[in-house]
């Protein structure tokens, strides 16, 4: 494991802080959150939201802060859901389903996970 | 009560929303409910335990329906009314300034502890999509559907000066 490609890659611009990044851990604990999502087959980009921040971003959500704000309101109203007054909300990841290709969403430890992958062997669907 | 998840905990909301904003006053109605009970008084004294239950029934239905059209508009002045009105808004706005409930953000929950796992996972089946967008519009035409019946007039006349 190494830092050959680059290591992460962060989103440049005013406001993407690293909130979640102190001191001298910073970089390793950011390479460890973005590594599993580096590796996705198919993901044209992806991002990782904490507080309503960008704590990082690549590929075609670099810096991608509006579509951050979008999806963490769709998150956020969609964890209010519970289906026969569960506990939890009923489901483990969001997608939203474009023509091409698909945002896929999930939370884990406070923060939100976004990839954007390439759909496969689909038209669009019609009703 | 209100629109979808408008309020997580029913019970509680429940009281709160049942208080009375003003301490309550001597109103035009419990003339009502004396002039009932006085013609319960002169029935012969023979009354049985049905005849009790029955009017405790009434009482009680007495108490809690607010006629509205018997309302004697002799019982409020101008002035009484427009201070009570003054009063009900001030209230209004000492309890509206302390509703924070609906400001403060739930923290998020956690789906899952392998975001990664979940995210490089199969995507969902296209035909599940068509499905669910096909219910969706259904449902959506469903809805458009929907009217309203109009039965009895909507605005009723009070008795106020």
């Amino acid at each position: 494991m190494g830092a050959g490609r680059g290591g992460h890659k962060k989103g440049r611009g005013g406001r993407s802080a690293d909130r979640g990044v102190r001191g001298g851990g910073g970089l390793e604990m950011t390479t460890a959150l973005t590594q599993g999502l580096e590796r996705i087959p198919d993901q044209l980009g992806y991002l990782v939201i904490c507080d309503g921040a960008v704590l990082a971003s690549a590929g075609e959500l670099e810096n991608a802060e509006h579509t951050a704000g979008v999806i963490s309101e769709l998150v956020g109203t969609a964890c209010g859901f519970r289906l026969q007054r569960g506990p939890d909300p009923p489901f483990k990841r969001l997608s939203v389903v474009f023509g091409e290709h698909s945002f896929l969403v999930t939370v884990s430890g406070q923060k939100i996970f976004v990839v954007k992958r390439q759909n496969h062997g689909r038209g669009p669907v019609s009703v | 009560m209100g629109c979808c998840y408008s309020s997580e905990n029913e019970a509680a909301d429940q009281e709160e929303e049942t208080k009375r904003l003003l301490p309550p006053a001597v109103s035009p109605t419990n003339k009502v409910l004396n002039g009932a009970e006085q013609n319960y008084h002169s029935v012969p004294s023979a009354r049985t335990d049905e005849q009790a239950m029955l009017s405790s029934i009434l009482a009680k239905t007495a108490t809690n329906i607010i006629d509205v059209s018997a309302a004697d508009s002799q019982g409020m002045e101008q002035h009484e009314y427009m201070d009570r009105a003054r009063q009900y808004s001030m209230r209004l706005t000492m309890l509206s300034s302390s509703l924070t409930h609906w400001k403060k953000l739930p923290p998020l929950p956690s789906l899952t502890n392998q975001p990664h796992q979940v995210l490089a996972s199969e995507t969902v089946p296209y035909p599940d999509l068509q499905q669910v967008s096909r219910i969706a519009a259904y449902a959506f035409s469903a809805l458009s559907q929907i009217r309203v019946d109009a039965k009895e007039e909507l605005v009723v006349q009070f008795g106020i000066p």
